[in-house]
């Protein structure tokens, strides 16, 4: 009963946000910013982002596009390739988007001549993947050519460099597709490669082609399945374990690479609680297990409406040089900003044909403040720009994560009375306060909103009471300890007055 | 001391918490079931538990309630008191037990006492705590809670005049009897909604039809 209960209040903060926002704000975006409180449920706020253009194929001049499903913008040439599936060609175009040029035929060259190439294939075949990284001067092209079974390393004039295909040797197993796509490239032009139906991680290539192993695989989520298989194990042989449906852990959706060279994976499925987005260092351990976000929900809270699940599944992960985590949510098609330490900034777009709202999101990217996203059946970019008030809550949670509480003091005041409802403001000036030496204007900004920096406040408020009421406190004290001393006393002497009247009477009862 | 017993009723309470194993029989002997102090120990049973929820200290807090609602409060407090003197009165009379619901009331509340003070310094020491220290707040609710127990045992050992053993499976036995008596509330609770909607449509449809 109390969950239904939750779910129903949240549902109802959700409409009465939806329709608070709609009559308060002129309604220029088709979606309502909203954001979540203590209590994990909707409040309206304002909007980080609204819809700046909408770019086709068409306007690029390169026809319509067929599924786009990757885009990868160069933050060093400010060039963005797109890669448009079904039309089996990479699109490249620039930040005015005004030209695009078209990359569908590739050429073995002397560095990597076609004798060595197993595929031998010098055009795309559904492409569904790119990422785009420098060497020494030149653009390295990688693109996921996902039906053609290959990673292809290219130049930008299509001279095929580096294939990465089908790993040979025992640890891929022989009767698992090899379905690339997407595609990342570290530093040290390792490839790791996201595939189809792969549940060990991605797979990790060198620079020369090598199959180096998984990398970065998710845990099994703990369902009723797996404590059945752990139960039956028990006594079961292992002939008898090999025919039960083994538990697999959730595959990989969608990566992206940061500047530092952190790995972050995405998991698409609606029912992962573990794993949903994943922070790898080098090692291809999650960083934020160390962080304390290990049970942490991404996305919407999951909702439940007669029996169908609308928890978020998060296609695609994009960092920008500041840290900023976006997830896309391809059930309500929204877009979750998250700061560098994973509090949840704005949430934007939805479903739908508008401006700003999408019917099949595919891939996220951001340049400049700028968030690109791709749908793959309206077949158009949709580009997102920034308020003022995103600015400001950007701006000052970027100086709260380096640590300049004070600097976010007057932000985070000017976004308050923007938006009072917005959360992580009231635990910036809790900071801010906390910082100034102000504990108890710092208790009460943490109050019900992070009990951490409650703690610590209060413990400074605590200590400073203690200090300028001790001696009154210690007056009291003895006072009441020689109060208490004198009264037992009292007490004794008057018991022993009435056990010697007692005895004295000679009542024999007592005693 | 035991001779010297002649206390006020509101004493009861506390010699019973200092004494856990013959003071019931003491309670027994002298027949000091007194429904008022029992009463009133309920009641405070009650503050207690809203008090909990809207005073523990704020980084204590487990729930966090945006509407605050005393119902769930009343029935994990009040409610629950009353099923478990009626389920104990209910198994114990079929298992010679010699207790009378009004004693085994009072001897249960009576035992209540160190939970409900443990409780007061839990809120009281919660808002002057920092989390570091929560490992004292911890320390205190489960001194009172075991305290509790301990008396309930002795308790309903005393009312009944059981063994030991039989006390204990009596306690085991009075919980499941408790899960039962719930289930059949909800059960008649449910089913008189349904009653009460009945008559409600009927008197709906015939006021549509009358009032033409």
């Amino acid at each position: 009963m109390p969950l239904f209960k939750k779910f129903g209040a949240a549902a109802m903060a959700a409409v009465t946000a939806v329709s608070a926002l709609a009559s308060a704000v002129s309604a220029d975006e088709p979606y309502n910013g909203y954001n979540y409180d203590w209590w994990n449920d909707a409040v309206p706020s304002q909007n980080g982002y609204v819809v700046d253009e909408v770019i086709t194929g068409v306007d690029l001049g390169v026809g319509a596009f067929n599924e786009l499903n990757d885009i990868f913008v160069d933050e060093v040439t400010g060039k963005i390739y797109l890669a448009d599936t079904k039309n089996k060609r990479i699109v490249i175009t620039d930040e005015k988007m005004e030209s695009a040029t078209v990359l569908d035929t590739f050429k073995y060259g002397e560095e990597f001549p076609e004798s060595e190439s197993l595929i031998k294939k010098t055009d795309l075949n559904d492409p569904s993947g790119v990422f785009v990284t420098h060497n020494n001067d030149k653009t390295l092209i990688y693109i996921a050519d996902t039906m053609n079974e290959r990673v292809i390393g290219c130049y930008e004039d299509g001279t095929i460099f580096r294939e990465y295909t089908r790993p040979s040797g025992d640890l891929y197993e022989a009767e698992v597709s090899y379905r690339p796509l997407k595609v990342v490239v570290d530093n040290a032009l390792n490839v790791y490669v996201v595939i189809k139906s792969i549940t060990n991680g991605m797979v990790q290539f060198s620079t020369e082609g090598r199959f180096n192993g998984y990398y970065g695989s998710n845990r099994v989520e703990t369902t009723a399945e797996v404590l059945q298989n752990a139960f039956y194990s028990l006594f079961m042989s292992r002939e008898q374990m090999r025919k039960r449906v083994q538990a697999v852990a959730i595959e990989i959706a969608n990566c992206d690479i940061d500047e530092e060279g952190f790995i972050y994976t995405v998991t698409s499925s609606k029912n992962a609680e573990k794993d949903v987005l994943k922070k790898l260092n080098p090692a291809g351990e999650n960083i934020y297990l160390n962080m304390g976000f290990d049970n942490m929900l991404f996305g919407d809270m999951p909702l439940y409406y007669n029996g169908q699940n609308f928890a978020s599944a998060i296609d695609d992960v994009d960092v920008d040089e500041n840290g900023n985590v976006f997830l896309l949510d391809f059930t309500k098609r929204r877009i979750f900003q998250y700061s560098e330490e994973l509090d949840l900034e704005f949430i934007f777009g939805g479903e739908g044909n508008q401006k700003g709202l999408f019917t099949s999101p595919t891939a996220i990217e951001n340049l400049n403040h700028r968030v690109y996203v791709t749908d793959g059946r309206k077949n158009s970019i949709t580009i997102f720009k920034l308020t003022e008030f995103g600015g400001m809550v950007q701006d000052a949670i970027e100086l709260f994560n380096r640590g300049r509480y004070q600097d976010a003091k007057e932000p985070f005041e000017e976004i308050l009375l923007r938006d009072s409802n917005y959360w992580f403001a009231y635990i910036g000036l809790g900071n801010a306060y906390y910082t100034m030496g102000e504990n108890e204007m710092a208790m009460k900004y943490f109050y019900m909103h992070s009990k951490g920096g409650y703690n610590r406040a209060f413990k400074e408020y605590r200590m400073d009471m203690i200090r300028s009421y001790f001696n009154i406190f210690m007056i009291v004290v003895i006072v009441l300890i020689v109060i208490a001393v004198a009264i037992s006393i009292v007490r004794r002497r008057i018991k022993k007055k009435k056990l010697k009247a007692a005895s004295t009477g000679g009542d024999g009862n007592a005693v | 001391m035991r001779f010297d017993l002649d206390m006020p009723a509101w004493k009861w309470p506390f010699y019973v918490a200092r004494h856990p194993f013959e003071g019931f029989e003491d309670v027994r002997w002298k027949k000091a079931y007194h429904t008022k102090v029992a009463l009133i120990i309920v009641l405070c049973l009650f503050i207690v538990t809203v008090a909990g929820r809207l005073m523990t200290g704020f980084p204590f807090q487990v729930m966090y309630d945006k509407v605050f609602n005393v119902v769930p409060l009343f029935s994990s407090s009040v409610l629950i008191f009353f099923i478990w003197v009626v389920g104990n009165w209910s198994l114990c009379t079929l298992f010679n037990g010699e207790g009378k619901m009004q004693q085994i009331m009072c001897v249960t509340a009576y035992a209540l006492v160190p939970y409900i003070i443990s409780q007061v310094v839990y809120i009281f020491a919660s808002n002057i705590l920092t989390r570091q220290e929560g490992s004292i707040l911890t320390f205190i609710s489960y001194i009172g809670i075991l305290w509790s127990a301990v008396l309930v045992i002795s308790a309903m050992k005393a009312v009944h005049q059981y063994t030991m053993p039989k006390t204990i499976i009596a306690i085991v036995f009075t919980l499941i009897a408790m899960v039962i008596i719930v289930l059949v509330l909800i059960l008649l609770i449910s089913l008189f909604q349904q009653v009460v909607m009945f008559g409600y449509s009927i008197y709906t449809e015939l006021m549509y039809r009358f009032s033409m």
